[in-house]
């Protein structure tokens, strides 16, 4: 098992629940991601930043089993999970959100976020249960007013909690979040903010794609960057956002 | 479901069970014409309404319940439950070993290679000595149609229990997660190929076994007849306009079409094809969602649930 990160504060003593180890995807030559390593201790926030076209969506996609890498290995609480379906991976515990929200449209909210309850980590088979730990979650994320609402009927932000209150439903260990803050007003983005710190006192390991760098500065116990596919920077975040390299990945190298 | 649709059915299924004992020769025809048309039509609505699947092979399925029952009867002079069996299986393996290559197939390409099953199945059977080649099979004369009735009608109430048990299980949950977004529905936990695959199964089996009563109240059966494309057709026709992913709409959808084709091919034959396509095309214009969404519709919303539907596709 290797070591984290030197800079990984505090994050030594704890154990990984992800590991990625030389995690590479290829797209018929094109190098999306490139040999990325990483680990993810159990309760953390860690926050994935990077700019467009980094590679941080593949990432997400290869550890919820979407797409699978052209080399490396991802292990989940030990145990090498490349060869699952990503019906498997949600059994074991990782759930994702998608980039562009994917709730099912013509389904209600409490509908969509009992599916969440029917067959993730819970697997609850009895429909009555997965109802009501449904209608839990959606008080949780402050949708109970929508509840029979369509889903394709909620604007943007209660599209956003009914995103939360799906995965919230599944029971994650790991929660991979991608770019839940896209197009949230100020408003919105804290009280996500509130939201995912609230996950996480209830011991989800979580994963912030984001580009919000407020929320990634006030969210994240370390932070790893891409660019280019590659992993240039990983640790405590003010230090990261400091680091010159990352600066010159987002705004371009400074004149002379 | 609310408890009253369930005790109007149970009321209507008694009802229907004495109409034998009421109705004329020519009617009890047209009764078992539709109540197996409806047993097609809520089979498709398995797949198709509720997973999201439309499927065009499922003539398949119907045909190889037909050649079941036919080749048990005709060449082993097997009885008749035996015949339903053989078709179950054959349509069963049949849904088994298509199902999983072409599950995997997503929207038109669906469609599209189900569509080429039927006329490959008909050509394959058409060859086959054991089911009469291409020139059919006879099989034992009976004149029953009070049996093939009640038979009827009960595989439709089977079958249609069955479409409510999905209508309201974690299994029905899953299948319409699948038609909703599929790749949302596989990284939320469910195991889409198995849910998909026993919906064709399902699907399949009471297809099948419409299609035996059918082989057997005919008493002869041949390649064209069994393997008919336009079957498939009226199936989704019929599912589509009494709303497809509800579990009264492909009833209640088959029936109204049964009937007004039935009125208009005795009243004035000549037209009736293109009457009734007129029907069709105007069912889709003011009602795309079929008879179970436009009720709902009307009540909310009147007249005005049709001029949205026309807003809405932009005629």
């Amino acid at each position: 098992m290797s070591a984290p990160g030197e800079n990984a504060a505090g994050a030594t003593t704890r154990i990984p629940i992800l590991q990625a180890e030389g995690i590479t995807k290829r797209f018929s030559g094109l190098v999306s991601v490139n040999r990325v390593s990483f680990e993810m201790y159990e309760n953390e926030i860690l926050g994935l930043i990077g700019p467009n076209g980094a590679g941080k969506t593949t990432l997400v996609n290869m550890i919820s089993g979407t797409l699978k890498p052209s080399d490396g290995e991802l292990r989940f609480e030990g145990q090498p999970i490349d060869a699952l379906p990503p019906y498997q991976r949600a059994h074991l515990g990782i759930c994702r959100t998608f980039q562009v929200m994917k709730p099912f449209p013509g389904m209600s909210v409490l509908e969509n976020v009992t599916v969440g309850a029917l067959f993730g980590r819970g697997g609850e088979k009895v429909m009555a249960k997965a109802r009501r730990s449904a209608r839990e979650w959606i008080d949780f994320t402050g949708l109970s007013h929508r509840v029979d609402a369509r889903a394709d009927s909620l604007g943007g932000p209660d599209r956003k909690r009914l995103e939360f209150a799906k995965a919230l439903a599944m029971e994650p260990k790991l929660l991979l979040l991608d770019e839940v803050m896209a197009g949230l007003n100020a408003v919105e983005v804290e009280e996500v903010i509130e939201l995912i710190k609230k996950m996480r006192e209830r011991g989800v390991t979580i994963l912030v794609i984001e580009h919000v760098i407020k929320a990634i500065r006030s969210l994240s116990d370390r932070v790893l960057v891409l660019h280019h596919g590659e992993k240039i920077a990983e640790g405590d975040p003010a230090a990261v956002l400091e680091d010159p390299r990352v600066v010159e990945a987002y705004l371009g190298r400074r004149r002379q | 479901m609310r408890p009253l649709p369930l005790a109007i059915a149970a009321v209507v299924v008694v009802l229907l069970v004495f109409v034998p004992w009421l109705a004329s020769d020519v009617m009890m025809q047209f009764a078992i014409d539709a109540l197996l048309l409806a047993v097609l039509a809520q089979a498709w609505n398995i797949l198709g309404g509720f997973t999201g699947y439309v499927s065009f092979g499922n003539s398949v399925f119907y045909g190889l319940g037909t050649y079941g029952a036919a080749i048990a009867m005709a060449q082993f002079h097997l009885p008749f439950w035996v015949g339903i069996l053989l078709g179950i299986v054959l349509a069963v393996l049949c849904a088994l070993l298509i199902g999983i290559p072409i599950l995997r197939l997503r929207g038109p390409y669906f469609a599209i290679a189900t569509l080429g099953l039927a006329a490959a199945m008909g050509a394959i059977v058409s060859n086959l000595p054991i089911a009469g080649s291409n020139i059919g099979l006879v099989l034992p004369l009976i004149r029953a149609d009070t049996m093939f009735y009640e038979l009827s009608l009960g595989l439709l109430v089977l079958c249609t229990l069955t479409v409510l048990w999905v209508s309201k299980s974690r299994f029905g949950m899953g299948l319409v997660a699948i038609r909703e977004d599929e790749d949302a529905a596989g990284t939320m936990g469910i195991n889409t190929t198995v849910f998909k695959i026993v919906a064709l199964v399902l699907s399949a089996l009471f297809t099948a076994v419409a299609g035996s009563i059918h082989a057997y109240w005919i008493s002869f059966i041949d390649p064209a007849s069994a393997f008919d494309p336009t079957l498939n057709v009226r199936m989704v026709i019929m599912a589509v306009f009494g709303g497809p992913g509800t579990v009264f709409g492909p009833l209640v959808g088959s029936f109204i079409l049964s009937a007004i084709y039935e009125y208009l091919a005795s009243s004035i034959s000549t037209a009736a094809a293109l009457l009734f396509g007129i029907v069709i095309v105007l069912a889709v214009i003011f009602m795309p969602r079929g008879l179970a969404n436009m009720i709902g519709g009307v009540r909310a919303r009147g007249p005005r649930y049709f001029l949205q539907n026309i807003r809405e596709n932009r005629l």
